[in-house]
């Protein structure tokens, strides 16, 4: 049983299990790779939260990896590419197939089921660069030697690959804000989700019997804080928020502005097909041919986008981390980038930290303020 | 359409699971699950899910009754307020506060939330070490030490502990109460004191095979073998710097041993810190004649250049790795100068790759192209550095105004205030100008320029500084001396210009394997942005043994570009929370007189030192000075006492994870008759300690502390915590106030206890505000208040003149004095050790250890600019390249010859440069063996284990250049030996096929890594070591893991670790008498030693090894699975070389 759907950012229809019914509000991500620095902050503020449980002892719902030569779990995509074979683009609108209605004789959908060793070493290719640094090496961009950071979580995809796949119906994506999760009562471990993730999200556990997911944090997001792994971003490379459907993207939310108006923010490998909600701002330095693989037509746009230091779109990338608090609406003006919820500002930042100096001598506490003390 | 449920209660229930490799797995039966629903009644699972109920589970996971805050503190220059979620009294896990953006100071600037969230994902895991397995769970004592002591401390003729006492780390611990443990501590430090105090100690001393120096050292003062440290003192001002106050306080028992009188009587010796770990950059001491210039990382957007040089900001400085990217993002321009295609390299415009050690050499290059090209601000030269001063061509001093006017009078100095005789200078809190005394001041005298208004040299004095004038800076004169004699003078400027005139791009490429273009473009870039060039200088750089050359010449580069002291310009170095100095009101704690302690709370304490300092790398270097051939090189102000009795907190770096690990092990732990630690996790410290003090995690603080840092401007408290005691541990300083009551009962003398007073009676905020109220940059402050905001996780700001706070600021501003003699920066060095050893004038020097040339050759072609003394000279001879020869070997060779000179192992196989340098997932050796921890730690971490050859979850591992490994016939992944110098690594004297060579020599997994040049080798310094009880384990446990069943010590290696292949050096520059530079605390220049300002800092990258395959690095088959599938660089499969490629799109 197969309809047909609308993904956007494939400006085309294509096939899915089930009908076409996006939620109320959908909620996304932001990541700016550019302000990345691999320090599994976010996947040990999740880990440390949701999979420290017997049986999750290789689990990580968010993980980082160092492209190209990281995985998690080893070779994820490079399999699924091989197995959809060319992913073919004209213009901005995919003409290719995508995992829906690919699979072989009675699956769903195209997919790959990681070996159990595929989960072991969650860093492998840490800091691995494409091409050999030789002795005197110089160059700016774009880098003839290159590696990015590419962070992951489950992107609460519009049309999940693990939603389709399950054969009991037991992973269902919520109305009211769009997260995907795996019922852990109705679960029975088939694992068809495992294999029908593209981005190998769906994990199971060996002493439950039952597979989990990222959860989008969802007790926390019902309160209005964020999600533990944009939380605890140090990087502060994420944001999350709500994502409107492109017709009704609004310049001030956050989401709209970045992946609709700006377009500087790009979803990975769109060709699978799920319409994924987190969205990604490429890396400046890194050859476009991998990043077109891996982002879609958009990334030539989008890095021009992001180096023309436009003030607003600085000052809401400098905001990014800057409260616990899901920002709903900003606003950059005079110089502060600002932060609502519900209307109200919950957060202000100066685009440029401001210098201050002090008196030397304060004649009052009869104190002298050196600098070298 | 509403479906029907149905619900069924199952009880138990068998599951059973075919997982992917056939097997069959019963999972046990609880009864976790009693609703089994159909799918049937569910219609479109996008549109609609009816019954959820179950999403409870995780409200609950995610549910807490509390939260709390605490400081989580290592070394690592940040320091960040965690958020602490608890329920049940177990924290479930951790958080950022959010409350930078709040932090104050007493005057109401604010900091903004651009600097939340703080914590780092070291700190997240950190609750699994509060919980975790490998606490130390009580006071333990080593058997030995035990047996030793309850016999009454029985010794050799000569001193000595007896052998049969001495298996440190080889022996099981004893639990003892924590009254015993400080009952032992006390008693052993009693004894030791005794045994080496007076003639008889003297002569113990001599007969154990002491240098004589450092004999003399004690004064026959046994409490001056007694050496204490606190680690990275900064991080706790009372309870880490309290080890220090503990070291003074043994006055009380010197003077009851010895009966000299209290003004007579020594306290002991207090360990260095900064200068320790080689964060000392010890050339900013010889040009700005204080600790360091650093600047708060916030400032990063004020500059439109940032040089990274040898710094991996992105991940050595995460929580303010955000501002150089955001920085980027306004259009400053990102540049990385490494050894290798670092990470920060992929936040860069531009890469420059450059080989490790050759700093100087590019630093000097690029000057050259400024100079050259006219691109130096010729007022900014004139004004603020000694580039204009004159130097005699005769014998290279300074030229004084005494040399050529008869019966000249120095001027009376106005930018200084002079103490005469005996006089001591005011507190940090009254001090305005800076301060010497007039012997000094004397010594040091005037100065002299060209002036090109009379053509003739004028006088120039510290009052100058910051003034430009019309003097030359080129070309050479003549100058009458008062008797007559007629000498040739330069300007230093003129000596560095013919200096680094031949430091050409062409010749420097090949010398520093650099692109020449690089050279030209960069030293353009940053003449272009004046005031407008940051430069951080990480470790990389600094620790080579080349070090304080290297920052004079990168501090010439950027004092002729007008760098230094702007919030958009300045250089920087960073490592470690060095500067204790922000608290310049710490004597009032560290040196309260122990003979006349303050006990009311209201009064300010009485100052006086009795405790002396030294560097630890004597200690490290096997308890000597340097003394090669005929000469002592080690001045009498750096000198040592010999180490009888060790106590430090919070510093595995000093024995667990030291350099040249196994030398100390084996050849100098056996003269040391007492360890004592303060851990909270046990460490390959505590492997080879005597008596381990279980200490309070940060999350368990009952006393409140207080810390800083140079990266960033907040003052933090560690709050009091309300979680309880997971094991049987204290504070640091209760220990100390234990270890303080225990010796008041041994001796007899009641201010024992009495100088931890404020300890026993739970109100340590009194000494806390003793520091505040003595301190520039805290008076004003409440401790009370502070501790209060701290529990809401909002820090408090540090007042110093600015913020972001910057170093140099008022010097290049306010035309503010340095604090070196001249109060200028200074390029020329013209003491006679400097002139003595060819670094009259910076000059490159290749590394001692780390090079492919000559060990520590001179470069320089331009004859007579330096006179260095050569080997012969020393009694040794020129050919002699030995590594303890090396040290002092002035031998010079000329730029273009360097490349024809080879390291002397390089004949014997040895191939590669190593170099150690820090990394994201390690704050030192602090989290890194966390499981989380270690299975994120490199690519070969894995939580099952699979390959059961891995020591722990995650190991160490050496990353080669895959061109370099295949010719070595080494696969990415194998098993490889990593071997240093034979002469002495991995520790003097060892034989094949002992034991003890079977533990100290390393082998680790080896790692394809294309991001370094050809012949460099790099592990990251963190992984915990093998030890003795790890790799028994290693070897006789049936899944071969490396925890030793001891002590549960959980080793990171296999064999051996990174310091097998490290070892100790001494750097003849920085133990010189003569010096000039500001004392730690306070406005006060001294000369000559002072601890983590000028000292011995050690060169821990200086490392050339052979790598040899030891075992496969698959177990089914030859390659690891990762290469053998086709995932790894150089093993690519098909379907990889295609997503490489982008091509299948």
């Amino acid at each position: 049983m197969s309809h047909k759907v609308y993904n956007w950012q494939l400006k085309s229809d294509m096939i899915y299990k089930y009908e076409e019914s996006r939620p109320k509000k959908q909620i996304a991500w932001v990541f700016d790779t550019n302000k990345c620095i691999a320090c599994q902050t976010c996947t040990m503020a999740c880990k440390t939260t949701w999979t420290c449980g017997k049986g999750e002892e290789y689990m990580f719902w968010n993980n980082v990896e160092s492209r190209p030569y990281g995985f998690y779990p080893l070779g994820w995509d490079v399999k699924l590419l091989e197995k959809l074979g060319k992913q073919e683009w004209d213009g901005d609108k995919y003409v290719g197939r995508t995992i829906f209605g690919s699979g072989e004789e009675g699956e769903e959908l195209a997919g790959i089921t990681p070996e159990d060793r595929d989960w072991a070493h969650p860093n492998i290719g840490e800091d691995e660069v494409t091409a050999q640094i030789e002795d005197g090496a110089y160059f700016g961009l774009p880098h003839m030697s290159w590696m990015f950071y590419l962070a992951r979580i489950c992107n609460h995809c519009t049309y999940p690959g693990c939603l389709a796949a399950c054969p009991r119906k037991a992973i269902y994506k919520r109305k009211e804000d769009g997260i995907v999760l795996i019922d852990q009562e109705r679960c029975r471990g088939y694992r068809k989700c495992v294999k029908g993730c593209p981005y190998k999200k769906a994990m199971f556990n060996l002493m439950t019997g039952r597979s989990e997911k990222c959860i989008a944090c969802y007790p926390a997001l019902e309160k209005g804080i964020k999600t533990r792994c944009v939380e605890n971003c140090i990087g502060k490379i994420r944001i999350v928020s709500w994502l409107s459907t492109p017709d009704k993207a609004r310049e001030d939310a956050p989401l709209d502005y970045l992946v609709h108006i700006k377009k500087v923010a790009l979803p990975l490998y769109p060709q699978f097909g799920t319409e994924p909600n987190v969205y990604y701002i490429p890396p400046i330095h890194v050859d476009a041919k991998y990043l077109k693989q891996m982002f879609g037509p958009g990334v030539e746009d989008a890095i021009k986008t992001y180096r023309g230091n436009d003030e607003t779109l600085v000052g809401l990338i400098k905001l990014f981390g800057s409260t616990d608090r899901i920002i709903e609406t900003f606003k950059v003006e005079n110089g502060n980038a600002i932060g609502f919820s519900n209307g109200e500002e919950i957060v202000r930042v100066p685009v440029k930290e401001p210098v201050i100096i002090r008196e030397f001598h304060d004649e009052k506490l009869d104190v002298y303020r050196h600098s070298v003390t | 359409m509403d479906d029907k449920t149905f619900k069924k209660k199952v009880t138990r229930r068998d599951f059973i699971r075919v997982s992917s490799t056939g097997l069959f797995l019963a999972v046990s039966a609880e009864p976790v699950l009693s609703l089994l629903k159909p799918a049937v009644g569910i219609g479109n699972p996008l549109d609609y899910y009816p019954d959820r109920d179950w999403e409870k589970i995780y409200r609950d996971m995610y549910s807490y009754d509390s939260t709390f805050t605490f400081l989580c503190a290592p070394n690592d220059t940040h320091n960040c307020l965690l958020k602490a979620y608890v329920k049940n009294g177990v924290i479930l896990y951790l958080g950022p506060t959010f409350g930078y953006g709040k932090a104050k100071d007493i005057y109401g600037n604010q900091a903004s939330h651009r600097w939340d969230p703080r914590c780092c994902q070291k700190g997240l895991v950190m609750f699994r070490r509060i919980y975790g397995p490998r606490r130390v769970k009580y006071p333990s004592v080593r058997k030995g030490f035990k047996e030793w002591a309850d016999k009454g401390f029985p010794r050799d003729k000569d001193g000595r502990v007896p052998d049969k006492f001495l298996n440190r780390g080889r022996e099981p611990f004893v639990k003892v109460s924590f009254e015993e443990a400080y009952s032992l501590a006390a008693k052993a430090m009693v004894n030791i004191a005794t045994t080496y105090s007076g003639k008889k100690g003297e002569e113990r001393l001599k007969k154990q095979g002491y240098d004589e120096a450092m004999i003399e050292a004690t004064h026959e003062a046994g409490t001056q073998t007694l050496k204490f440290r606190g680690g990275m003192p900064l991080l706790g001002a009372t309870r880490i710097f309290g080890l220090a106050r503990f070291a003074n306080s043994m006055a009380l028992l010197d003077e009851d041993i010895r009966k000299v009188g209290r003004d007579k009587a020594v306290g002991a010796r207090g360990w260095d810190s900064y200068s320790w770990h080689t964060d000392l950059p010890p050339g900013h001491t010889m040009v700005t004649g204080h600790q360091t210039i650093d600047f708060d990382l916030a400032t990063a957007e004020n500059a439109k250049l940032i040089i990274c040089w040898g710094m991996n900001w992105i991940s050595t400085k995460m929580p303010d790795a955000h501002w150089l990217t955001e920085a980027r993002l306004s259009g400053t321009k990102v540049v990385t100068v490494a050894c290798e295609y670092q990470s920060t390299s992929n936040k860069a415009d531009e890469v420059i790759v450059i080989r490790p050690g050759s700093d100087t050499a590019f630093a000097l290059a690029m000057a050259n192209v400024i100079i050259k090209e006219g691109l130096y601000d010729e007022k900014y030269v004139k004004s603020s550095t000694d580039l204009p001063f004159l130097v005699r061509l005769d014998n290279l001093k300074l030229l004084h105004p005494q040399d050529f006017i008869r019966d000249y009078k120095q001027k009376e100095l106005e930018n200084m205030e002079l103490l005469d005789e005996g006089k001591m200078p005011p507190p940090s809190l009254k001090q305005v100008k800076q301060i010497t005394t007039r012997k000094l001041r004397e010594e040091w005298g005037d100065f002299a320029v060209w002036s090109k208004d009379t053509g003739a040299p004028g006088v120039i004095t510290r009052d100058e500084a910051g003034q430009d004038g019309n003097f030359a800076l080129e070309g050479e004169y003549e100058v009458q001396l008062i008797d007559g004699k007629k000498i040739k003078v330069q300007p230093v400027f003129q000596l560095l210009k013919e200096y680094s005139s031949e430091f050409t791009p062409e010749v420097t490429s090949k010398i520093c394997h650099v692109s020449s273009s690089a050279i030209v473009n960069l030293a353009r870039d940053i003449a272009r942005n004046k005031e407008k060039t940051l430069v951080p200088v990480g470790m990389g750089p600094n620790h080579f043994f080349n070090n304080d050359l290297k920052d004079r010449a990168i501090f010439f580069v950027c004092a002729l570009t007008k760098n230094i002291g702007y919030h958009g310009g300045n250089i920087g170095s960073f490592a470690g929370n060095y500067r204790g100095a922000y608290f310049n009101g710490l004597p009032r704690y560290l040196v309260e007189d122990p003979f006349d302690i303050e006990i009311d709370k209201t009064k300010p304490p009485k100052i006086k030192k009795y405790y002396k300092t030294e560097s630890a790398h004597y200690y490290n270097y096997g308890d000597r000075p340097l003394r090669v051939g005929n000469k002592l090189f080690t001045g009498k102000t750096h000198m040592p006492t010999p180490t009888k009795f060790m106590w430090f907190a919070n510093g595995n770096s000093i024995l667990g994870n030291i350099k040249w690990h196994y030398d100390v092990v084996l050849n100098t732990l056996p003269k040391i008759d007492a360890i004592v630690v303060n851990e909270w996790w046990w460490t390959a410290s505590c492997e080879y300690a005597d008596v381990v003090f279980p200490v309070d995690s940060w999350a368990e603080f009952k006393y409140p502390d207080f810390t800083a840092a140079v990266t960033n401007p907040f003052l933090q408290i560690y709050p009091k915590t309300p979680l309880k005691r997971v094991n049987d541990s204290r504070g640091d300083i209760e220990v100390l106030a234990g270890v303080g009551k225990a010796l008041a009962d041994v001796t007899g003398l009641n201010n024992f206890k009495d100088y931890w007073k404020f300890v026993h009676e739970n109100n340590v905020e009194v000494y806390l505000q003793r520091i505040i109220d003595g301190s520039t940059a805290l008076k004003g402050y409440r401790i009370e208040k502070l501790e209060e905001d701290a529990e809401k996780g909002i820090p408090a700001l540090l007042m110093t003149r600015t913020y972001p706070k910057i170093m140099g600021w008022e010097q290049s501003n306010e035309n503010k004095p340095h604090y070196t003699k001249t109060g200028r920066l200074e390029f020329y060095r013209d003491e006679d050790e400097f002139i003595e050893y060819g670094e009259n004038i910076p000059v490159h020097r290749e590394p001692v250890d780390a090079t492919f040339y000559e060990p520590n050759v001179i470069v320089c072609g331009t004859p007579g600019i330096i006179r260095p003394k050569q080997p012969e000279g020393y009694g040794l001879d020129r050919n002699d390249l030995s590594t303890e020869v090396r040290q002092v070997r002035n031998v010079v060779v000329s730029p273009i010859d360097l490349v024809k000179t080879s390291h002397p192992r390089r004949k014997d196989g040895f191939t590669h440069i190593y170099i150690t340098p820090k990394y994201r997932h390690g704050a030192h050796t602090t989290p890194v063996d966390t499981d989380l921890m270690a299975i994120w730690f490199g690519p070969f971490g894995d939580p099952h284990r699979y390959d059961k050859r891995m020591p722990w979850v995650g190991e160490g591992y050496i990353d080669i250049n895959p061109v370099d490994a295949k010719a070595l016939g080494i696969e990415d992944g194998d098993y490889v030996h990593v071997d240093g110098d034979p002469e002495d690594r991995p520790y003097r004297g060892w034989k094949e096929g002992t034991e003890e060579y079977k533990v100290a020599r390393c082998m680790m997994r080896a790692r394809y890594y294309r991001g370094l040049p050809r012949g460099i080798a790099r592990s990251w310094f963190h992984m915990y070591v093998a030890t003795f009880g790890s790799v028994k384990a290693h070897e006789t446990n049936p899944d071969k893991l490396a925890r030793n069943p001891l002590t549960n010590y959980q080793a990171m290696f296999r064999y051996g670790s990174h310091q097998s292949a490290t070892r100790a050096w001494l750097r003849p520059t920085l133990m010189t008498d003569s010096l000039a530079r500001k004392d730690y605390f306070g406005q006060v220049i001294g000369k000559g030693f002072e601890a983590d300002v000028y000292c011995t800092v050690g060169a821990p990258k200086e490392s050339f090894i052979k790598i040899t395959k030891a075992e496969n690095g698959g177990i089914d088959h030859p390659l690891w699975r990762p290469a053998a599938l086709g995932f790894r660089a150089g093993y690519e499969n098909e379907a990889m070389k295609k997503y490489l490629k982008g091509e299948y799109i």
